[in-house]
């Protein structure tokens, strides 16, 4: 072959190299917006004609919008300037469930921005993979039942990480992951929900690293029925929940006898209801002055919990594994919790076990509340501790049985035995 | 010399290289920038008259957006035919547009247009696209638009009362949201139950028709194909019949299983849900807009039920569904209020 075809060969191969190539750019994505305030409309119709693999900045500053969608992608980042610097605000919501609603999307990441004042959930990820949510800002400026549900949300998912996000003013649970399986909540903050943050229906999750504080409740891990998967297998640790101790300003459920965040009653730090295998050590649960951690199952709400049970859904919760959490209540209930169903039923248990009780001398009710409910009334058996509730813990006064199945009826006997729950 | 030849090379492949993206390789299909662009109709657009090939249907129990009345069109490509498969939706060939027309009645009794969406089944992957067209004023053309749009509006209700809202045409993500199930676009309104009756002023059941029309084949005897009831026939169908056919239009696009709604666990498809869906069931992620009330349905109680108070609501956050919606549908509401106290307690 002649040189000069060499040199035409390898000029051809280098210019067809660099067509070929995609311009993917080092961080990894190929196709890049940038968009500044004032530009809303041309980032709502980036939004819509989005191709795979695009990375779109938000520069600093306040961006008004209705709502937002992106659907039906693959690898896509939303970049902002920090969530001190691009703010997102909702207010102007005039349809639709959320802010932000990102369906169906593979490879997600929202970075760096505060999301606020949504009429409905601020922003909801719908049966996406490898989810990231890191350094996002989601807030109600006004923490009332006026606010949406959930702040950071979502549902449906595999593999997500929430990290390094903040959470305020949600009716429901600042954080909510919901049906999903793998989960890493860390790093985060949520202040002044009804729930800090909720694991509910979600498999291998795991919560660490964060501070929930000034909500209704701390930390709650529940599984529900009639929905498509079921939960367990969550670890909690590390966590500081303290000061949970605000008014229930949850719109449904709060009076009667429904399911959800209505029924956790002022002053809980962590409730686990009707979930199993779940591992929770080394938190602080500090002042949440209600109930430190409530394990309970679904009969504790619903007499009929039993006739939901299938595949998806067991009301009794096992495998609650207890350890190595540091402690603390005040003196006192928190007033809130007086104005509460499950409040009022705690202060119920409080005043029978002094009332059946005087070496107790009118001690606090104890830091973590079992409502004693085991699948003995499902088989019939009378095992000791059947479900495998194993505690490890050092504190006095630490562990009641509150027979939830005679709560005012003649009998009922609330119990502070929690020889049988020691681990062995 | 030679370094000219190679830099010329290049210079001739890169310029190559930069033209490849504008010239579709196998023709690969391409919405048209206007509605008219399609040739779907004759005449005076805004008069909506099917040109040859293009067939108009009507719905037995139809979506409510807004008392708009729609118009519906199906375009096949030269010399194919739907084929049956089913109650549910037929199979549609490759390269078919389903064309739904929106439009108001105004209160001088015209009636004026206002969006146009069309599916589309792209012949490259045999799945389905979806595009909107924004009527222009003066009622020539409607335009590609894709990012919704709020429209003032003031048009008269089906009773021939005056209303003034805000209508919201959908963007793009709004349309898969309510036509994605399992991943998968696919087309609401067309299924063969809700295609299977006679239309208002036709001799003939529209299933027969399109089947003698020679566009709908492989069709069995008509009484063993199931059929929707139609949601205002009280005379031919019970008030349980047309509330589940109400819902299941209105509703169960997004609560089945692999709709949006999936993770309420709240279905109200007709065909794979229990008779008396939501009975009882408590609300799981409807946050405020669940109202203070416990429960989807309680029969005898439509009061307290979520259900007809959201269908009664236009509170983003709260009003259902979600999307198309910004007055309240009140004949509907009235027919699942009488469903719902008219269920056994």
């Amino acid at each position: 072959m002649h040189k000069r075809n060499h040199i035409f060969l390898l000029a051809f191969m280098l210019v067809m190299n660099a067509c070929m190539q995609t311009p993917e750019n080092k961080d990894g994505y190929v196709h890049h917006l940038n968009f500044k305030p004032g530009e809303e409309a041309k980032i709502i119709e980036a939004m819509l004609s989005m191709k795979d693999s695009s990375l779109l900045q938000l520069d600093s500053g306040i961006y008004k919008f209705d709502n937002l969608s992106l659907a039906q992608l693959k690898h896509i980042r939303v970049q902002g300037a920090g969530h001190d610097k691009t703010i997102l605000d909702f207010s102007a919501q005039t349809q639709g469930g959320e802010g932000m609603r990102v369906t169906d999307v593979n490879g997600f990441v929202i970075d760096g921005m505060t999301l606020r004042d949504s009429k409905g959930d601020l922003i909801k990820l719908n049966k996406c993979t490898d989810v990231v949510i890191t350094n996002l800002h989601a807030i109600w400026q006004v923490s009332d039942s006026t606010s949406g549900g959930y702040a950071i949300y979502p549902v449906m998912c595999k593999r997500v990480l929430v990290e390094n996000c903040y959470a305020q003013g949600a009716s429901d649970a600042g954080i909510y992951v919901g049906q999903t399986d793998s989960a890493i909540v860390r790093k985060c903050k949520a202040f002044k929900n009804v729930a800090g943050c909720e694991i509910e229906n979600t498999s291998h999750a795991q919560v660490y690293d964060n501070e929930f504080w000034g909500n209704t409740a701390g930390f709650l891990i529940f599984d529900l029925p009639d929905l498509s998967k079921r939960g367990g297998f969550v670890e909690a640790y590390n966590n500081y929940f303290h000061d949970n101790n605000e008014r229930n300003f949850a719109k449904a459920g709060s009076f009667g006898s429904t399911w959800g965040v209505g029924n956790a009653a002022p002053g809980s730090g962590v409730v686990i209801l009707a979930a199993s295998d779940i591992n929770l050590h080394h938190n602080r649960i500090i002042n949440n002055n209600a109930a430190v951690i409530s394990v309970v199952s679904g009969f504790f709400i619903d007499e009929k919990a039993g006739e939901k049970m299938n595949d998806h859904y067991f009301p009794i919760p096992k495998n609650i594994h207890i350890h190595d959490n540091e402690m603390q209540v005040a003196d006192t209930f928190p007033p809130a919790m007086y104005g509460h169903h499950v409040g009022r039923i705690l202060v119920g248990i409080s005043q029978q076990l002094n009332a059946q009780d005087a070496s107790r001398k009118g001690a606090r009710l104890p830091y973590i509340i079992w409502d004693g409910i085991t699948t003995n009334m499902l088989t019939g058996k009378t095992g000791i501790n059947p479900d495998s509730i194993c505690i490890q813990q050092k504190e006095q006064n630490l562990f009641v049985n509150a027979d939830a199945a005679h709560i005012g009826k003649p009998g009922w006997k609330p119990n502070t035995d929690v020889a049988p729950f020691i681990c062995k | 010399m030679r370094k000219l030849v190679v830099a010329g090379v290049c210079l001739v492949l890169l310029y190559c290289c930069g033209q490849t993206a504008k010239q579709p390789v196998n023709k690969a299909f391409e919405w048209q920038s206007h509605l008219s662009g399609y040739h779907f109709f004759e005449g005076a657009l805004k008069q909506l008259q099917p040109r040859n090939g293009v067939t108009g249907y009507d719905l037995a129990t139809p979506l409510f957006t807004d008392y708009t009345h729609k118009s519906r069109f199906i375009a096949l490509p030269k010399d194919s035919v739907i084929r049956y498969n089913g109650a549910g939706l037929p199979e549609f060939p490759d390269s078919t547009f389903i064309i739904k027309n929106f439009a108001f009645l105004q209160p001088d009794h015209q009636l004026k247009l206002i969006e146009t969406r069309i599916l589309f089944k792209d012949p490259a992957d045999h799945s389905w696209r979806v595009m909107n067209y924004l009527w222009n004023e003066a009622q020539t053309d409607a335009e590609q638009w894709i990012s919704g749009k709020r429209v003032p509006v003031t048009f008269l209700d089906d009773n021939g009362n005056e209303h003034t809202t805000t209508y919201q045409v959908p963007n793009t993500n709004d349309c898969k949201r309510c036509h994605i199930n399992n991943s998968i676009l696919t087309p609401i309104g067309p299924k063969v139950r809700n295609l299977n009756f006679t239309r208002k002023g036709a001799d003939m059941n529209q299933l027969a028709q399109f089947a003698s029309a020679g566009i709908l084949k492989g069709l069995p005897s008509a009484d063993s194909i199931a059929r929707l009831p139609v949601w205002t026939d009280s005379v031919s169908f019970s008030v349980s019949e047309r509330a589940r056919a109400y819902l299941d239009v209105n509703c169960a696009h997004c609560h089945i299983r692999g709709g949006d709604a999936y993770n309420t666990g709240l279905f109200l498809d007709y065909e794979h849900t229990a008779a008396t869906p939501g009975v009882m069931k408590e609300p799981v992620s409807a946050g405020g807009g669940a109202g203070g009330l416990n429960y989807d349905v309680i029969p005898g109680d439509a009061k307290h039920s979520i259900l007809v108070y959201r269908m009664n609501s236009t509170e983003p956050g709260t009003a259902m569904p979600e999307l198309a919606r910004t007055v309240i549908h009140k004949e509907g509401v009235a027919l699942i209020t009488q469903w719902v106290n008219g269920l056994k307690k």
